[in-house]
């Protein structure tokens, strides 16, 4: 595997809100509502939030499918909606379903976006099979996606991502559909993964337990992509999680932002968190 | 679980016992209706007999096998690359789809004799007019049946490809076109046996090769053996064509199995 080069750079957003109008009714639904974040380079953050709480159009916003209706959405100095070219093979994508073309192999599907940014075919079949070895599918590179257990074909599609190495991969909600066993395997694979890459990952999920067990941060968002939330998981010994989850619900429910888990007030997030005891 | 569950499968020997059946007692039919029909009244030359079918098959000249097919073959192809590169360009812009799609349903719905009128009327070039003719009638099925496969491409798998961020001729090229292959082979086998039929009637009409022209040249000299023998080779033609188009379809299609 190559070592990454440069860096992934950091994710800047600033007012940035997404109206869309129902065909229907002819009505305005504001998705996201003048949100501000700030991501760092190799951060894991999981967003986690109720459905129709606008994770997903905050999703396909970050790949670049949606423009902003108001605000910014840069990635280093670019936004992927205006420079969409430019984030080829520095972005990638897992979804919640594998998404795997039915009619290319598992080689095949592993090496698309290796295609599409035009390294030559020898070296594409050569990262795609690293990463399928890696991933545990030495053996069915040649499988068809329908030959392939459902944790096998998501296995393929976490490969297709890490293929091109990108600055920053996004998984929207990639572990929900599977059984626990799989997810929290598939889910420590992709971390460790992504930390070895030194990419930026961003997790979508509405499993509480999954944004805990999966980000170095917790953004919580509310309805209309309102900040609840932003938590450094790192500040919270293991022994307070309860207290952490139970404070997360509450303020899920409430769709009030509590000031004990915004990361500006990280000083006073985790009063009995190892921070805390270092100072004591 | 239902009866017709536990049923145990027929083997597929290939050619079914029952068209054999069918195929047998009409051909009994057909004979015996040749032996009796001066008792009947019924003109010789109006049934032949077997034997009289296959001195006729006998004098079949492959060059007007070899002819016809080209021309369909030829013209296939031409409808096809027309077909799918305005399907493109309808699948791309919706202003071209807007303006097009009523034509083609127009196109689609005028008769294919209007058409060979057209073409001998417009066109001096005897190829041409043939070649016209089947594109005018084939290409339009292609475009309207990718067009609506396009179309029915899953979400899900568009925005997983436009995540990747490919160019737009490698969206179509490694997304839309193998997403469609099932459609084009169906759209395909309906070209095939409509583009058949097509380019006789084409061949009736200023031909001097093809097997069109040498059901006319039989029709002239009220020859029901030769017209019998060229129809068969007709029938024959289209089953191959078919045959190698399943054939193909199966291997490039595995993946579905």
């Amino acid at each position: 595997m190559n070592a990454p080069t440069g860096g992934p750079p950091p994710i800047e957003v600033r007012g940035l809100r997404k109206v869309f109008r129902q065909t229907t009714s002819g009505q305005s639904v504001v998705a996201i509502d003048r949100l501000d974040l700030t991501i760092a380079p190799r951060e894991v953050v999981a967003i986690v939030g109720q459905t129709g709480c606008g994770k997903s159009t905050f999703f396909d916003l970050m790949i670049g499918l949606e423009a902003p209706s108001e605000g910014t959405l840069r990635i280093g100095d670019k936004s992927p909606y205006e420079h969409f070219d430019h984030f080829r093979g520095r972005i990638a994508t897992v979804f919640q379903q594998d998404r795997l073309l039915p009619w290319r192999s598992a080689l095949d599907n592993a090496k698309l976006p290796l295609e599409l940014i035009g390294l030559p075919e020898a070296e594409q079949r050569e990262r795609a099979m690293a990463w399928l070895k890696r991933l545990g599918l030495g053996s069915f590179t040649n499988a068809f996606p329908h030959e392939l257990s459902g944790g096998m074909r998501q296995r393929v599609a976490i490969a297709r991502a890490f293929s091109v190495q990108p600055d920053i991969l996004l998984a929207d909600e990639a572990f929900g559909h599977l059984d626990e066993v799989t997810a929290a395997e598939l889910r420590e694979t992709f971390l460790a993964l992504a930390r070895e890459c030194g990419s930026t990952a961003i997790l979508i999920t509405h499993q509480l337990e999954e944004a805990i067990g999966v980000g170095d941060r917790i953004v919580v968002f509310g309805k209309s992509a309102k900040l609840l939330a932003d938590i450094h998981v790192a500040h919270w010994p293991k022994s307070k999680y309860k207290v952490l989850r139970e404070a997360i619900q509450s303020t899920l429910q409430s769709n009030t932002p509590d000031s004990r888990l915004l990361l500006a007030k990280k000083s006073r997030a985790a009063p009995n968190g190892r921070r805390a005891a270092k100072a004591r | 679980m239902s009866i017709e569950e536990h049923r145990e499968p027929v083997p597929d020997f290939g050619f079914p016992r029952q068209a054999f059946v069918s195929l047998l007692v009409f051909a009994v039919f057909w004979e015996t209706l040749s032996q009796l029909s001066s008792y009947l009244g019924i003109p010789p030359f109006a049934v032949p007999s077997f034997v009289r079918i296959a001195k006729s098959l006998a004098d079949i000249t492959p060059i007007d096998i070899v002819v016809t097919l080209a021309r369909v073959i030829g013209a296939l192809i031409a409808s096809f690359v027309l077909g799918a590169s305005l399907a493109m360009a309808m699948y791309r812009s919706d202003s071209l789809d807007k303006y097009l799609h009523p034509m083609i349903r127009i196109l689609m719905a005028v008769p294919v004799v209007s058409w060979i009128l057209f073409a001998v009327l417009w066109f001096p070039g005897v190829e041409f007019r043939i070649c016209f003719v089947l594109v005018v009638v084939c290409g339009p099925v292609f475009l309207v049946d990718m067009l609506d496969a396009m179309r029915s491409v899953p979400k899900e798998l568009r925005t997983m490809m436009q995540s990747f961020r490919p160019t737009t001729p490698q969206y179509f090229i490694k997304l839309m076109l193998p997403a469609i292959v099932p459609t084009i082979f169906t759209s395909l086998k309906v070209n095939i046996s409509l583009a058949i039929r097509v380019v006789t009637i084409a061949e009736l009409v200023g031909a001097v090769t093809g097997i069109g022209h040498q059901l006319s040249a039989a029709e002239e000299l009220f020859s029901v053996s030769d017209v019998f023998a060229w129809t068969l080779v007709l029938v024959v033609l289209l089953f191959m064509l078919e045959a190698v188009v399943a054939r193909v379809e199966a291997r490039m299609l595995r993946w579905r199995t």
